[in-house]
């Protein structure tokens, strides 16, 4: 059921981040949406659909990049992977954990991808890629952290309620 | 089996099979596989592109919503529906005014044969310049194919679908334009710069360039068609210990703010390992 409903969301998500939010963006930086939707399916306790969606969200991410098919795919599972590690830890309670979340592996998402882009032999500039990019999305995504994190909360109870002993 | 390796090995698995992927893309094995997916994709984004560029629009009005907003409340539903069809409205004349444009550009240069795309997105990587257009493999369009306004270059068709293809922009670091300052005829190579400046490099010392100078493509190369704008140049940056000067320049066209695009369909590009 989180597949039948995870893939066409990622679609439809990685559809409005080509049309709408890459013309939002703060200096080159902008919110990245299925970075925000793998990060809160998986600390929402869903590590392993995480990670498919990790798959998929690549996928179409890449499908509709100059990236090759693949990389983006490769670079969220890890994430999903790593976000499963915070799961059941003492902080999991904290309402603000999502943003803690979010910054880690926004920082952690764009390392991976400039490793992924110095491997295919792209030009980059570390400081330029740092103040323009990363640091700007990585600042939209913790502003974008806690309503991702609530309305895939939202999403998880609807397609899974909580099972009631009767 | 514990929950740790349970998770590491679909981690493992789900890794192998994207590494596949990308191996098989890599060799052009999943073409038909990605047309078929994004087929449905770029239906849906062009809709969706649509839809956003006539509410940007009408955002970027505020004085026809102010005049809107001061009408009484027993014409509200009338405004409403008229408030909807002034959208469209002015989609449309908007529309028409840059093919309009395009279409005088397009006489003005009967040589060429165009083909009319709208921009549907912008690549979903901060890190790649380029943009998808609604126009495919399915009506010509071949990669390499230059794309303009009629403002002047755009870039060119870097990958080709069935219903769509992505266009690397004349800001991509990578892209190789051979160019020609319009007054000092000296040639040069269009250098973008990371920061966004767009820089033409390899002018010769001797040659006395001034702000304000066109640049044009030179056609050398073979990958573009001769004399097509490229920018202006604002400043010039000349060391005597360099072999060469380059000079920072503006782009005609505004690549951030694209809405409709012309493809020269009838210039075949010469082919070469830099430029695929």
């Amino acid at each position: 059921m989180a597949y039948l409903i995870g893939i066409p969301l990622l679609a439809i998500l990685a559809i409005l981040q080509s049309v709408i939010f890459n013309d939002l963006t703060l200096f080159d930086g902008r919110p990245d949406l299925i970075l925000l939707a793998v990060v809160a399916w998986g600390i929402n306790g869903r590590s392993r659909e995480a990670m498919i969606w990790g798959l998929f969200g690549g996928l179409f991410l890449d499908q509709l990049s100059g990236l090759p098919l693949g990389t983006t795919a490769i670079i969220l599972i890890v994430i999903a992977y790593l976000v499963s590690f915070t799961e059941g830890r003492f902080w999991e309670a904290n309402f603000l954990m999502p943003m803690g979340v979010m910054i880690l592996f926004s920082l952690l998402y764009y390392l991976f991808t400039l490793i992924i882009l110095w491997l295919l032999g792209k030009p980059l500039d570390l400081s330029l890629a740092l103040v323009r990019i990363i640091l700007p999305s990585t600042f939209l995504n913790l502003i974008l952290a806690l309503p991702a994190s609530q309305l895939i909360k939202s999403l998880s109870r609807l397609v899974f309620p909580p099972e009631v002993n009767i | 089996m514990s929950r740790i390796k349970t998770r590491t090995l679909l981690a493992a698995t789900l890794i192998l099979i994207a590494a596949g992927i990308l191996l098989l893309s890599q060799g052009g094995m999943l073409d038909p596989a990605q047309d078929l997916i994004l087929r449905p994709i770029s239906s849906v984004q062009t809709w969706v592109a649509m839809r956003y560029a006539a509410i940007r629009d009408l955002l970027k009005s505020p004085s026809d919503l102010a005049e809107l907003r001061a009408q009484n409340a027993e014409l509200e539903l009338e405004i409403a529906q008229l408030q909807q069809e002034i959208i469209s409205l002015q989609e449309q004349v908007a529309e028409s005014q840059i093919l309009s444009a395009l279409l005088n550009y397009a006489r003005s240069e009967p040589e060429n044969r165009y083909l009319a795309a709208n921009i549907i997105g912008k690549d979903t990587s901060p890190f790649i310049r380029s943009v998808w257009m609604d126009r495919g493999s399915d009506v010509g369009i071949k990669q390499g194919m230059p794309v303009v306004t009629e403002r002047g270059l755009v870039g060119r068709v870097a990958e080709v679908f069935a219903t769509s293809a992505r266009v690397q922009l004349i800001t991509d670091p990578e892209i190789i334009v051979n160019v020609r300052l319009q007054n000092s005829r000296s040639d040069g190579a269009l250098a973008p710069q990371l920061s966004g400046e767009i820089w033409v490099d390899l002018i010769d010392q001797d040659i006395d360039v001034s702000p304000g100078e066109l640049v044009l493509t030179s056609g050398l190369g073979g990958i573009y068609p001769a004399d097509i704008p490229v920018g202006e140049v604002i400043s010039v940056r000349k060391r005597d210990y360099e072999l060469f000067q380059q000079v920072v320049i503006q782009p005609s066209v505004d690549v951030d703010d694209l809405e409709i695009v012309l493809i020269i369909t009838n210039f075949r590009p010469l082919t070469t390992e830099a430029n695929p």
